[in-house]
């Protein structure tokens, strides 16, 4: 066989899949997942691990249905889900109304940032579960500690990234602007926001990741529903098919809310994307 | 660099211990043993280094919350002795943990008890319908709350019930976002004197057929490995036991000393724990011999069928699967004069 036709084959391949439009990193993803499951049921089903560690993909399987039926203690997945959706959400949300005009505000006086950043600077890297037990002792055991672990995780990226996006703005667009004869509010519409969107959407990104690492830490005391506490509690009792189970429901939501940040990215900052 | 080298020396140490363990016994390395944070005779053990002066080797002692974080560290394969309660010897035997319990650590007593705060006027179990209650999942304690509260005609679910460890509970009891914990000292101790009264405790429980303890386990591969030195580790624990029930006044001192507790506190903590001196572990009412095992065999089963029907466990084994786990021949070799 010749070069030439090796090319042609090539070519064809390639056109082939760009009539499905799927380009060759979505299929080097794809044949990833398929390999890693297969490995998962070769393993299993060889006994080549002890099912504690790694149970065959069919008892996953099974747990996910007898959860999402009927439930693990009481409460079936999807009100797992809810539970904890609702607590990142609350706590996300929260974050982004105060930290992102907050971090403006630090990037535009150097005073507000003075009296912010410390404190910020101090608690971030703090452990999350040493963090917890301090909020239980202040706020109690119910969802307000929660939420509020969740708030404090998300709020460094946000105000961060939105400090940066602000000391960030090139004064020459400022300056022309103000040439040009743009008032406070055109300033801020049209000069502002789009200078400072790219920089703040990508902190959003990163702050929604981080509150949720930081989910099963706050969901560890005292909880009696949620993704986090479900597979805590079902560790305990080394039902590891309830905790595999939990885990990759807990990466595809954490996917699925990654992708709607994008969006809301795409959306907010159209310009970035053409 | 070093530590690469060091991961390479460990692994050809690894290569080269393999293929003779198949011979004669060898000597382990070194130990590792799980601790629970309860008084008992291991902290002797641990306090005067009994096992390193029995078995020669270097012993490294971990400290475990509770049983079942011992199971998850059983379970990745970290160490080589440890301690866990009934509910999670259950647990881990229905679960096809590769552990044996070899000797009996303590009966439980008024060291763990169910406390409830005074002004709820909780004056039994029937009270607590619709109140806030914790206690640490997976434990003696969270068995035996259950059990009370249905002994005593309440539906378990009618009472909230959460998952505290026992110093996260003592938080709660202060913040009083709870009404009552069924935990162990030294916690219990300072929700007694936060306003706090005993309701039940493990020994009541005990009485009314319930007991609870904890054993010392040993993992299956090395008590196959190294037979001797199990039966060697297993003298040093009965040496230990000894020293509690003969020395009891400096046993509170060595126990305080090593939880860094009043002396006070380490007292009350002993008198709520029974210690069972070896010669009377290889009865009816504990392991019992290697021809007819005891009553833990009892107590694990019951334990297994609980979890099951409280959903806890998704099935019960055969009741050879907890005979099994039972293993009283280190003793009775220990015992041998």
């Amino acid at each position: 066989m010749s070069d030439v036709s090796v090319g042609n084959l090539e070519t064809s391949i390639v056109r082939a899949v760009r009539a499905f439009r799927v380009s060759p990193e979505m299929l080097l993803t794809a044949a990833t997942i398929v390999a890693l499951t297969l490995l998962w049921f070769t393993l299993a089903r060889l006994k080549l691990v002890n099912p504690l560690f790694l149970p065959p993909p069919e008892d996953v399987w099974r747990a996910f249905v007898t959860v999402l039926t009927k439930g693990y203690q009481g409460s079936r997945l999807d009100q797992h889900l809810v539970a904890s959706l609702s607590r990142i959400l609350t706590g996300y949300v929260l974050a982004c109304l105060v930290g992102i005009p907050l971090g403006l505000l630090m990037g535009l006086s150097t005073k507000v940032k003075a009296v912010f950043d410390p404190m910020i600077e101090f608690y971030r890297p703090l452990p999350p579960l040493a963090l917890y037990t301090l909020l239980v002792m202040w706020l109690g055991i119910g969802d307000l500690s929660k939420v509020t672990l969740l708030f404090l995780a998300a709020l460094p990226p946000l105000t961060i990234s939105a400090m940066q996006a602000a000391r960030g703005i090139d004064r020459q667009y400022v300056k022309a602007a103000l040439c040009l004869g743009a008032g406070r509010r055109q300033l801020f519409r049209h000069v502002f926001v789009p200078a400072c969107l790219p920089v703040i959407c990508t902190g959003m990104r990163i702050s929604l990741g981080f509150t949720y690492t930081v989910l099963v830490a706050a969901e560890i005391v005292a909880a009696t529903a949620g993704l986090g506490w479900m597979v805590w509690d079902a560790s305990k009792f080394l039902l590891s098919d309830v905790v595999i189970m939990g885990l990759i429901v807990l990466g595809l939501t954490g996917l699925a809310l990654d992708f709607l940040v994008r969006r809301a990215e795409r959306a907010l900052t159209p310009w970035r994307f053409q | 660099m070093i530590a690469r080298l060091s991961i390479a020396a460990a692994l050809l140490a690894f290569a080269v211990w393999i293929p003779t363990a198949a011979h004669a016994e060898d000597k382990p390395a070194g130990i590792t043993i799980g601790y629970l944070n309860l008084v008992n005779a291991q902290l002797v053990s641990k306090a005067l280094g009994l096992h390193e002066k029995e078995m020669g080797v270097p012993v490294k002692w971990l400290k475990f919350g509770s049983g079942g974080d011992v199971n998850n560290a059983v379970a990745a394969e970290q160490l080589d002795f440890g301690g866990v309660g009934n509910p999670p010897a259950s647990i881990g035997v229905t679960r096809d943990l590769h552990y044996q319990a070899v000797t009996v650590l303590n009966m439980l007593g008024s060291v763990e008890a169910l406390v409830v705060r005074k002004d709820e006027h909780i004056a039994s179990l029937k009270d607590l319908v619709g109140k806030t209650a914790a206690a640490p999942f997976g434990s003696t304690t969270h068995y035996l709350f259950i059990v009370a509260l249905r002994n005593a005609g309440v539906t378990p679910t009618d009472v909230k019930l959460l998952d505290m460890s026992p110093s996260d509970a003592v938080a709660a009891w202060l913040r009083k976002d709870i009404d009552a914990a069924y935990v162990w000292e030294p916690s219990l101790g300072r929700m007694v004197q936060a306003g706090g009264e005993i309701l039940l405790d493990s020994g009541k429980m005990a009485a009314e057929g319930y007991p609870t303890w904890d054993v010392t386990v040993v993992m299956t591969g090395f008590a196959a490995k190294y037979p001797s030195y199990v039966t060697k580790f297993v003298k040093s624990e009965c040496a230990a036991i000894d020293f509690w029930m003969t020395k009891p006044a400096e046993t509170a001192e060595l126990v305080a000393k090593e939880l860094g507790l009043p002396l006070d506190d380490v007292k009350r903590m002993m008198a709520g724990t029974t210690m069972v001196p070896c010669a009377r572990q290889i009865t009816a009412d504990y392991l019992g011999t290697s021809a007819q095992k005891g009553k833990f065999v009892d107590t694990l089963v019951a334990t297994a069928t609980f979890l099951k029907e409280q959903g806890r466990l998704p099935a019960v084994k055969e009741r050879a699967a907890y005979e099994r786990f039972v293993n009283p021949s280190f003793l009775e070799a220990a015992l041998k004069p």
